[in-house]
């Protein structure tokens, strides 16, 4: 077996021991990624539709939608990786455990980047889902893509709270992170209103990963948007990844080994 | 309830046997600093197949970070160190394929159940489902915890999950099996059952390396120690030898007050010193305690032969000499 394939079926053992654990508590899981969306689409999407009439040429909850897919990506990528990855390694010592056998640190952060990924995918395809059966997907094969654009989304925001996990010095300073980051980014990159009337935001909000994953998004679910603008986006959003992603080794293999 | 083990149980045939010419871990001035602070300074050490060493010394002394050192997870500062051939800083994967580990802490998954752990952990070290299965209930009987299977890690007690640690240790069949504190807070029905573990582990020609505070649990399980202080070895060899060449003889234990009474009766080659509170007399012979406890006219709170802890004690600074 090629050392690419052995690393990648240690990584994937770190896949497998976070599902177990999840599913073992698989409702209380699974319910704030799909409630808050699903509420967010009925009291902003229903309630404000009426008010604010067309945006874009779409109703309001037409407008929302797609950014609400982008938002399960991002939480679930930033909580699982912060909070979680903290939990796991400095109260549970799962990787104290994990680093006597032959999974090392590349491993595990291979595999936690993999285990979000396909959770924010799943989420990704479950609200898209429920999207659907609210007559905001005109397409099917939206539904397939809204998972791979979830899933993208959740690696640069997975890195986040893996880099914060590895400088908080307690777990409530992870609420500073979402406060001063998480919160701005998550308001500010066009998930609830356009940035084309605010020249200042619409250059800022560059930097944001998660705005170049709710573009991704809404031109999918719009139909709209040209090639270049999908390749200018997607690569954004994998330098992000990349650079990101790599940072958050670094910090682990500092705080994982001594 | 086991059955008490002694140092006479001890597998010194087989294992002697067993030990072969080339080392399987070897230490060349071994370095670690964090900072200022030499947490292990010039570490050397040669273990064989087949042999059981034990690391003791205070806490601090630099154990676990030579431990953490063996498989990758603290990166020495300085110093040769291969195990198995290979350099842990460079494949630590090629040697944790052949070495079980039971940690200071349990680290178990709390959430899960024992045979949820176990299989997890069976996937991690390389088992098919086809070869964990047996495994597991084999090595889950081997601890008496077939019962248990089915328990939550939340629900076990101290000892349980002592055990499973170990049964997590010996999944992949390792060669080499590395105890870090293996039994502190135990009680001593599963202290003794663990060194039962550990010694046919040791009958069957594997290597064992262990840290402990237990002196008592050094002497029983190695056939050699490495007395570590302030990252540095300061005594090393077999339990017994180590003992006739740093404190040969017996042991009388007085009472404090006893001090002033007995200091004159002391003669050449004997020793007085104190063990926290207590005063302490070292002569060569059992009669020359008893000798003193008649010429004194004080009974001593116990006589008993020089021991391991005596040794740590006394290369450890933590026994203090009348004249310190």
């Amino acid at each position: 077996m090629s050392e690419f394939e052995t690393s990648f079926r240690l990584s994937w053992h770190v896949v497998v021991r976070n599902w177990t654990v999840y599913r073992k508590d698989f409702l209380a899981n699974i319910s704030p990624t799909l409630a808050d969306p699903a509420l967010m689409m009925v009291s902003l999407g229903m309630g404000l539709s009426p008010f604010i009439g067309q945006i874009l040429g779409l109703s309001y909850a037409g407008y929302l939608a797609p950014g609400m897919i982008a938002t399960t990506a991002l939480f679930t990528a930033f909580f699982d990786c912060s909070y979680g990855f903290y939990v796991r390694m400095n109260y549970e010592s799962i990787f104290k455990a994990m680093l006597t056998t032959p999974i090392g640190v590349r491993e595990i952060i291979i595999g936690e980047f993999l285990w979000v990924f396909s959770r924010a995918s799943a989420m990704g395809g479950i609200v898209g889902l429920v999207l659907a059966a609210m007559g905001l997907v005109p397409h099917a094969w939206q539904l397939l893509v809204f998972p791979l654009i979830a899933g993208l989304i959740s690696l640069p925001c997975g890195a986040i709270g893996l880099l914060s996990a590895g400088y908080v010095r307690n777990i409530n300073q992870f609420q500073t992170v979402y406060s001063f980051l998480i919160a701005p980014i998550f308001y500010l990159s066009g998930v609830f209103f356009p940035l084309g009337d605010q020249p200042v935001l619409k250059i800022v909000v560059n930097v944001s990963p998660f705005y170049h994953g709710v573009r991704l998004m809404q031109m999918t679910a719009w139909g709209r948007g040209t090639w270049t603008e999908v390749l200018v986006h997607l690569v954004g959003l994998l330098l992000f990844a990349i650079v990101l992603g790599w940072l958050a080794y670094r910090r682990a293999i500092r705080k994982l080994t001594t | 309830m086991p059955a008490p083990v002694t140092r006479d149980q001890l597998p010194d045939v087989p294992a002697a046997r067993a030990i072969s010419r080339s080392p399987i871990l070897q230490a060349r001035g071994v370095t670690k600093r964090f900072g200022d602070v030499a947490a292990l300074q010039e570490f050397d050490i040669d273990v064989h197949a087949g042999e059981c060493v034990g690391l003791i010394g205070p806490n601090g002394a630099g154990k676990s970070t030579f431990i953490g050192c063996l498989y990758g997870v603290v990166l020495r500062t300085a110093g040769q160190l291969t195990v198995f051939g290979h350099d842990p800083a460079k494949n630590a994967r090629a040697i944790k394929q052949r070495l079980g580990v039971v940690t200071q802490d349990n680290a178990l998954d709390e959430g899960l159940t024992v045979v949820e752990n176990m299989r997890l952990y069976a996937r991690f070290v390389g088992l098919s489902k086809a070869q964990a299965t047996p495994r597991i209930d084999e090595l889950l009987a081997h601890m008496a915890l077939e019962q248990k299977r089915d328990a939550t890690i939340k629900m076990l007690s101290g000892g349980m999950k002592r055990r499973l640690t170990f049964v997590r240790a010996l999944l992949s069949d390792p060669e080499l099996l590395i105890l870090d504190e293996p039994t502190t807070g135990l009680d001593p029905a599963v202290r003794h059952l663990l060194w039962e573990k550990v010694l046919s582990f040791r009958q069957a020609g594997k290597t064992v390396l262990v840290t402990t505070h237990y002196m008592h649990e050094a002497e029983i399980l190695c056939n050699r120690i490495v007395i570590l202080n302030r990252g540095a070895v300061v005594g090393s060899g077999a339990p017994r030898d180590l003992i006739q060449r740093e404190t040969p003889g017996f042991v009388g234990i007085f009472s404090p007050e006893a001090e002033a009474r007995l200091r004159p009766l002391i003669r050449d080659g004997w020793e007085l010193f104190h063990q926290g509170r207590q005063c302490c007399v070292r002569a060569p012979e059992l009669a020359d305690l008893l000798g003193l406890q008649e010429r004194s006219g004080i009974l001593a709170l116990q006589l008993r032969p020089s021991n391991l802890e005596d040794v740590y004690l006394k290369l450890t600074g933590k026994e203090l000499a009348e004249d310190e």
